[in-house]
């Protein structure tokens, strides 16, 4: 048995991480996986740099920042050869800021009219909006400024933008400190089921099929039989997770203590795509609103591509020959291609 | 039981230069009473007059910029990590050293990021006595290290800005059919004109090329 530790954030984009690990994957290709959770994605970060997790579960912005030296410490070049999740996102608008934007219904452009709309006038009143995303570098701070942006708002000067870890997302919306939030899986509902937000867009209404999470670590460091033997099981547990009768299976072992901690129904309905998208409101039915599986598993370059763009619009690099090559490097499908 | 500590602002580094430690505001961030009193009492027996305890919740941002705190002292464990992850290192306005205040099980793993400018401490276990101690070493290491990191940061900026400029400077002469002294001596008025950067305005003409051209 090979034994590799993965850090992971207990959100249900974990959910190949987890299956392979605990849904026998993972033993059947000689990898014992010691799963670690981690509270925060800098900690990870920092945890999988020094080598106390051999891989992670990772955002994939937060992959290419690693690599090309933004953050704390020094630039460590990592290799993401299996991508867990596209999408998965959801944009969460306080109820009051929903009511004062007169409960825009139907049309993505209406929702951003009406936004633009409140959200100017708070500026002029001093009292910007305040929105939230989970940390600085990932798709959720990018869907964010796409949404403000398209808007007709500026993401640097109409609007502030902070950062609220998930677990306190709800709460923050419900006291009124933040106005909206972007964040994954199943966190929108959280804040829905607890009558504190409206979903206002799914993620993939701003940019489908999101790279969201990947599986990283440091490149060179994971010895080829290893890195081969993990994919492999990845890949698997990864078709076991899309397959839709096991969905309630993968749900409550999602819901565990020891993972999410959080309800199985809930988790279920994230997985199927069918979220409230308001407390009493009708479902909106997506399959793609997360997606998971086998089919999205190989990393594309051109993703690394698209990444880089959005952390380029917020200005959190310049664009240059050296950090694309960089970027494009990170998503390597050469071992996923293997097997 | 694991401790996350962070220290000062970019502004506040100055600050600390020929101040006393007594002068410090210590934010102390954490859920839990009793491992925040530890924390507290040992920096008020070092003699630092101002420790504020917050409760680690959703409202912590708002708190910490009412605070203004020259340190934070925070639950390695605790999500809000990222949230000073943002504050520190993408509005780099409010950049802080980090000390960590760990475990002797996790003792190895800290050493290692203290060797990689991450953190900036360690310590076997929190007693009072130390804490003091080792908010004097994260702020040392971070003053050392952030002046490492911006004058790594202001050569590359600096290597960027001149390629920039060098583009925006062909685009100009492929558009206009101007020479290259004609072209900077446009970029340079229009800077002058719009009271920005010059590199601020070649960053415009070379994205709406991206996007247009």
């Amino acid at each position: 048995m090979i034994e590799i530790g993965i850090g992971y954030v207990p959100l249900v984009d974990a959910a190949v991480v987890i299956a392979a690990a605990e849904r026998g994957f993972a033993e059947r290709r000689g990898v014992a996986i010691r799963l670690e959770r981690e509270a925060s994605w800098a900690t990870l970060r920092d945890k999988l740099v020094l080598g106390h997790v051999d891989a992670a579960h990772l955002l994939a912005p937060l992959a290419i920042a690693t690599s090309i030296g933004l953050g704390p410490g020094p630039a460590l070049p990592l290799t993401a050869p299996f991508t867990l999740s596209l999408n998965g996102n959801a944009l969460t608008l306080s109820v009051a800021l929903w009511e004062a934007m007169g409960r825009p219904d139907g049309s993505l452009d209406r929702v951003k009219a009406a936004f633009r709309r409140v959200g100017l006038a708070r500026a002029a009143g001093g009292q910007p909006l305040i929105l939230a995303t989970v940390f600085p570098y990932s798709m959720h701070t990018y869907l964010l400024r796409r949404f403000i942006a398209g808007s007709g708002l500026d993401p640097d000067r109409d609007v502030r933008i902070t950062v609220v870890p998930p677990s306190y997302s709800a709460d923050a919306l419900a006291a009124g400190s933040i106005d909206g939030f972007c964040v994954g899986a199943p966190w929108n509902s959280v804040a829905v089921a607890a009558g504190a937000g409206r979903i206002a867009a799914f993620g993939l209404d701003l940019i489908p099929d999101a790279p969201e999470k990947v599986l990283a670590w440091p490149r060179g460091r994971m010895p080829d039989r290893a890195a081969l033997s993990l994919v492999a099981a990845l890949r698997e547990a990864a078709e076991w997770c899309a397959a839709p009768g096991n969905r309630p299976d993968l749900a409550a072992l999602l819901a565990q203590p020891r993972h999410l901690a959080l309800p199985a129904p809930m988790i279920l309905r994230t997985l199927e795509g069918r979220l409230a998208l308001g407390p009493g409101e009708e479902d909106r039915r997506d399959p793609a609103y997360l997606r998971i599986g086998r089919d999205i598993g190989r990393p594309e370059p051109d993703q690394a591509e698209r990444v880089l763009s959005e952390m380029t619009k917020a200005g959190h690099l310049a664009a240059t020959q050296a950090t694309l090559a960089a970027a494009r490097e990170v998503f390597d499908p050469s071992t996923f291609d293997c097997i | 039981m694991s401790w996350h500590g962070v220290c000062p602002p970019t502004d506040a580094i100055n600050r600390f230069r020929g101040m006393s430690e007594r002068n410090l505001t210590i934010a102390v961030v954490d859920l839990k009473p009793a491992r925040a009193a530890v924390v507290e009492e040992g920096l008020r027996a070092a003699g630092i007059q101002r420790v504020v305890v917050i409760p680690d919740t959703a409202d912590l941002l708002r708190r910490l910029s009412e605070v203004d705190p020259d340190v934070v002292v925070m639950d390695l464990e605790s999500p809000s990590r990222d949230l000073l992850e943002q504050m520190f290192h993408v509005s780099r306005l409010v950049e802080r050293p980090v000390a960590m205040f760990v475990d002797q099980s996790d003792a190895s793993m800290m050493q290692a990021a203290v060797d990689a400018g991450i953190s900036a401490y360690v310590v076997d276990g929190l007693k009072s006595e130390r804490v003091k101690s080792v908010i004097d070493v994260a702020i040392l290491r971070f003053n050392a290290f952030a002046r490492l990191q911006r004058e790594l940061k202001e050569a590359k900026d600096e290597l960027a800005a001149r390629k920039t400029i060098e583009r925006a400077k062909h685009l100009i002469m492929k558009a206009k059919a101007i020479d290259e002294q004609e072209a900077y001596a446009m970029l340079r008025r229009k800077a002058m004109n719009e009271q920005r950067k010059i590199v601020d305005i070649a960053q415009a003409i070379v994205i709406s090329h991206e996007l247009l051209g």
